[in-house]
């Protein structure tokens, strides 16, 4: 895999997984409880970084791709349906303000960053020269990997809390203890 | 429910971790498909709109 192919996969994998952290700081640190349609975006953003995840991981392979880019065009359907939700309704369910523009129109920003990052890479053909492969990953990858277990670990618990095992309520105001 | 995709999720980077690719991406269409799923029972029902 090339040098700037494998970079570039960890600079945007490092990207994901600073998202992923950045939400789960406004959920527990500033009390803002995703909705059903975040929630499914943060189910999304995952999905994305697990492509970015595995050509760091294994090497670069067009199907790594194709997993960043499918994923990432669902989180987009779902983040534009919220927009349009927020802007046709002007409802409750809308995400916080940063800098001036709502969650959900961040999230679509940066998952359609996301589809033209890999459009782009796909036309770095030296990264896929070598294959994928299963020998003992560098250092990085490993961290990585284990770092990205424990934030969808983190994500299952966290939409536990907040949906129980059912549908989630519409605008969840509270986590769903089992002791309560 | 909505744990569901997260679940399977977690499994999912489990099996990169432990260097099981193939399975993976299994378990990544697995993900993917109760992703979809679970859009589908929350994104007209919070407000009752028609799709």
């Amino acid at each position: 895999m090339s040098l700037l192919a494998r970079g570039l996969n960890v600079v945007a994998l490092a990207a994901v997984i600073g998202v992923l952290i950045v939400l789960l700081w406004f959920q527990f640190a500033r009390g803002e409880l995703p909705c059903a349609l975040c929630l499914v975006q943060r189910a999304a953003f995952i999905a994305a970084g697990l492509g970015f995840l595995l050509n760091v991981r294994f090497g670069s392979s067009e199907s790594h791709y194709g997993i960043v880019i499918v994923s990432a065009m669902g989180g987009a359907a779902v983040a534009g349906r919220q927009v349009l939700l927020h802007i046709a309704t002007s409802s409750r369910l809308s995400g916080p303000v940063v800098f001036g523009v709502h969650f959900e129109t961040w999230a679509l920003i940066a998952f359609c960053t996301i589809v033209l990052f890999c459009g782009a890479m796909l036309f770095v053909e030296s990264q896929f020269v070598e294959g994928v492969r299963d020998v003992r990953p560098h250092a990085l990858a490993q961290y990585a990997s284990w770092l990205f277990v424990v934030i969808a670990l983190g994500y299952a618990v966290s939409a536990l809390l907040v949906c129980g095992v059912g549908v989630c309520a519409e605008n969840p105001t509270g986590y769903q203890l089992p002791w309560k | 429910m909505m744990a569901l995709p997260f679940v399977l999720l977690v499994l999912t980077s489990l099996a990169v971790a432990l260097g099981l690719r193939q399975l993976s991406i299994w378990i990544w269409v697995a993900a993917l498909a109760a992703t979809v799923y679970a859009f589908h029972l929350h994104a007209t029902g919070a407000l009752h709109l028609a799709l």
